[in-house]
């Protein structure tokens, strides 16, 4: 008998379950880091972290699983964050 | 050096579990079960047991509490009874599937409705499907032993499953009886320390426990399970066997046989009314029947080959149930008993009876009725359909 | 270290792609509680939304790199308190948390929890309020407020249904089981957030409770990048306060500084569509009455 799993009982020890979130994008928050204020509001809000902190207190976005929702833009108070549509990929 | 003491089942209960060093107890009181959780908490004010005990709001937070720690790596222990039983069989299934070797008594008692308190085997046999290991036991010393037994059980390896042990409510749970309690070392040599393995919630190991589950997963956790079940079998044997060297005390593993080797026709029994059987099999033997007795211990795994084997060749047997199996309407140890018989090729009568239900008494009369009706059976003139034994006994 | 310093330099335990809708409040205050309480942490997560986005994983990975697990719906606590139970048997400190929704907190898993608290088992208990059954399709729950449209409490075309009762005041229920600490939260105020998680990790002679009031974007409909906007005026118009309740201590953690009318965050959402003047007006009367009782509870000594 060949089994799928090792476990007698279910269990998920094998690394983490990660969908790609990045992919459901139908536009992306563009950040204007001249005008950013480094108020860190939309690093607090974003609900995927995709806001980073740098090491000298900017930030900047990562869009690896950023999806699109446009809290970010709706939160700075500054305008620097502009959402466009997500390009074909 | 083991000691002598008089006690009920209950405490029979309650001592057995303490002796077996539980990390985390939590029960919530059900009459006939209550003075179990009032030995353990007076055993815990009294420093006999260190274990961390729950007082629970209802059976649900029971068995869910003692999952919970469980899954942790804790050695636990709880109890209930029917409608206790009942009310924490969401979390009981669980369990079983997640291969928690947790150790339950469960004082036997009559579900509600019609309201009733008194004993019997209903409660248990009606989950036995839920994926636990079941032994039903006859008297207190059976309680104390199997249920020391039933952790070595529960934690073996090749097992991983929980366990409960069944005693009948009033009959045993109350009813006192010279009992020899082994002592601390001796348990401590047949019982080494709970060390989990298989699933832990800890920040040492992390893991998910219970992720969301394909369906093709599950079937071979499902038949990963029948495996310990099948395991159990064999184990309750060694187990039985090891139990007698070190304590010197033995009952026959899955099943017992009393006068049975030259018999030519079987009455089936579970529980305490097993005492009775033994009386009117004496008696019947005494009038020149040669009936011999079959006690089921384990239901869960069902010991088919044993049964199959203690039966084989007989002419006619006879289960007495203190339980309904409404479908069928016939008792419910009936229904496996019978199976496993088919299961083995042999087709000779059966005949079901019930009797005792809502805590009445089986009486030797009655067991004598039965034993009459088998050999009635064997000369073709079996009654038919299911027996039930009440007050007066009809034969109809 | 501020706020901005401590969510940036702390580990990610929650795996970065789960299918939570976009914009959601409640994966924002995870990643925010799981930051703060970091991988000493067993985390349970009963059926409902963050269960089905992958929070406990699928098949025989996790959505967590500590320890997480599916706890029935109904016994969330007791399980937690089991846990806690061998833990503290074994004289090991490890942070044993629920982050449950309304449905298992105020409905289903209300009795352990309350068994819970009564006997001091010290959980810290995270309930998110998103007012229903959202994961599987928005169904009503206690939680819910009245008049609110979900997929039980339906409306007709003419405007009328709605759930029928008022939303249980489970915040103040918990903070009556006279807890070591109760405090209530909000996905628009991240820094009070992580300063009661905080307070919460820290308790150790009984149940803490953390109530965080999430309105739901898809359930509740709301745009996506509205998500911090509306929670915020919930707080704003003082529907859904921020208190704190230390040893039977009542503080409020924030006074609106330019309060709102219920009106008109209850316009901003549209499960409230169809309610007539006469209903917002009974929410107002609620809002009104509640203000003033918790005003009175934090005048005491």
């Amino acid at each position: 008998m060949k089994y799928i799993s090792d476990y007698i009982v279910p269990i998920g020890p094998e690394g983490l379950y990660i969908v790609d979130t990045g992919k459901w994008r139908t536009r992306r928050p563009v950040m204007n880091e001249s005008t950013c204020k480094k108020c860190g509001i939309c690093f607090l809000y974003c609900p995927v972290f995709s806001v980073e902190r740098r090491a000298d207190k900017s930030y900047t976005i990562n869009y690896d699983y950023c999806k699109g929702c446009g809290i970010c833009a709706n939160e700075c108070r500054f305008g620097c964050i502009e959402m466009v549509p997500e390009e074909e990929r | 050096m083991p000691r002598i003491e008089v006690m009920n089942g209950n405490k029979a209960a309650a001592t057995a579990a303490a002796l077996c060093r539980p990390d985390v107890i939590a029960a919530y009181p059900i009459t006939p079960q209550t003075p179990v959780v009032e030995y353990l908490t007076q055993f815990a004010a009294d420093g006999i047991i260190q274990s961390s005990m729950s007082e629970v709001e209802s059976e649900l937070s029971a068995m869910s509490v003692v999952t919970g720690a469980s899954l942790a790596g804790s050695r636990t222990f709880t109890a209930t009874s029917s409608q206790g039983l009942a009310l924490m069989y969401e979390p009981y299934f669980r369990a079983s599937t997640l291969r928690l070797p947790i150790v339950m008594a469960i004082i036997n008692r009559e579900m509600i409705s019609p309201q009733t308190l008194w004993g019997g085997p209903q409660d248990a046999l009606t989950v036995r499907d839920a994926g636990w290991l079941q032994i039903y036991v006859e008297d207190n010393q059976e309680i104390l032993d199997t249920l020391i037994l039933a952790f070595r059980l529960a934690e073996d390896k090749g097992v991983l499953l929980p366990v409960n042990i069944c005693y009948d409510g009033f009959y045993l749970s109350h009813m006192a009886e010279r009992v020899e309690v082994p002592d601390q070392e001796t348990v401590d040599s047949f019982l080494p320390p709970y060390v989990p393995t298989h699933i832990k919630l800890d920040p040492k190991r992390p893991m998910a426990v219970d992720p969301l589950t394909n369906g093709n997963l599950l079937t071979e956790y499902r038949l990963r399970h029948t495996q310990g079940q099948q395991r159990a079998l064999g184990l309750i044997e060694e187990l039985d066997k090891e139990f007698l060297e070190r304590f010197g005390r033995c009952y026959g593993g899955l099943i017992e046989e009393y006068r049975n080797e030259d018999s030519d026709a079987v009455l089936v029994t579970m529980g305490s009314m097993t005492g009775v059987a033994r009386v009117a099999v004496d008696q019947a033997r005494a009038q020149g029947r040669k009936i011999g007795l079959v006690k089921l211990r384990a239901i869960r795994p069902f010991p088919a080959q044993r049964v199959a084997e203690a039966l084989a060749g007989k002419k006619a047997f006879g289960v007495v149930d203190r339980s309904v199996s409404f479908g069928w309407g016939t008792g419910i140890t009936f229904q496996e008993t019978r199976s496993a018989m088919y299961a083995s090729g042999s087709f000779m009568p059966a005949l079901p009876f019930i009797g005792g239900l809502g805590g009445e008494d089986v009486t030797i009369e009655h067991m004598l009725h039965a034993i009459g009706c088998i050999y009635a059976a064997i000369d073709g003139a079996a009654p038919a359909g299911t027996v039930w034994l009440n007050k007066e006994i009809t034969a109809e | 270290m501020n706020v901005f310093e401590k969510l940036a330099s702390s580990e990610e335990m929650v795996s970065p792609g789960i299918s939570a809708c976009v914009g959601c409040n409640v994966e924002l205050t995870l990643r925010t509680v799981m930051r703060v309480l970091g991988p000493n942490t067993i985390l349970a997560i009963p059926p409902g939304c963050m269960g089905g986005v992958g929070v406990v994983g699928w098949d025989k990975k996790s959505g967590c790199k500590n320890p997480v697990f599916f706890p029935l719906l109904d016994n969330v606590a007791s399980m937690l308190a089991g846990i806690k139970l061998h833990y503290e048997h074994r004289g090991e400190h490890v942070n044993v948390v629920a982050f449950a929704g309304d449905g298992a907190t105020v409905d289903a898993g209300m009795q352990c929890l309350s068994g819970a608290a009564e006997r001091g088992d010290k959980i810290l208990y995270i309930c998110y309020d998103n007012e229903g059954y959202m994961n599987t399709g928005y169904q009503r729950s206690g939680s819910t407020t009245k008049g609110a449209w979900t997929s039980t409490t339906p409306v007709s075309p003419q405007g009328k249904g709605g759930k029928r009762q008022n939303k249980k005041d489970f915040p103040m229920i918990m903070a009556m089981h006279d807890i070591p600490y109760m405090a209530t939260c909000n996905p628009a105020f991240i820094p009070d957030m992580v300063g009661k998680v905080e307070k919460a990790m820290a308790v150790d002679n009984g149940l803490a409770f953390l109530y965080i009031y999430n309105p739901c974007l898809t359930g509740w409909g709301i745009p996506s990048d509205k998500s911090i906007e509306v929670s915020r005026m919930a707080v704003d118009c003082s529907f859904a306060p921020l208190y704190e309740v230390e040893n039977g201590r009542y503080t409020l953690s924030y006074t609106p500084k330019k309060p709102l009318r219920v009106q008109e965050y209850v316009s901003r959402i549209k499960k409230f569509s169809h309610l007539g003047q006469e209903e917002i007006e009974a929410l107002q009367k609620l809002t009104d009455t509640k203000w003033q009782q918790l005003q009175k509870l934090c005048e005491m000594d």
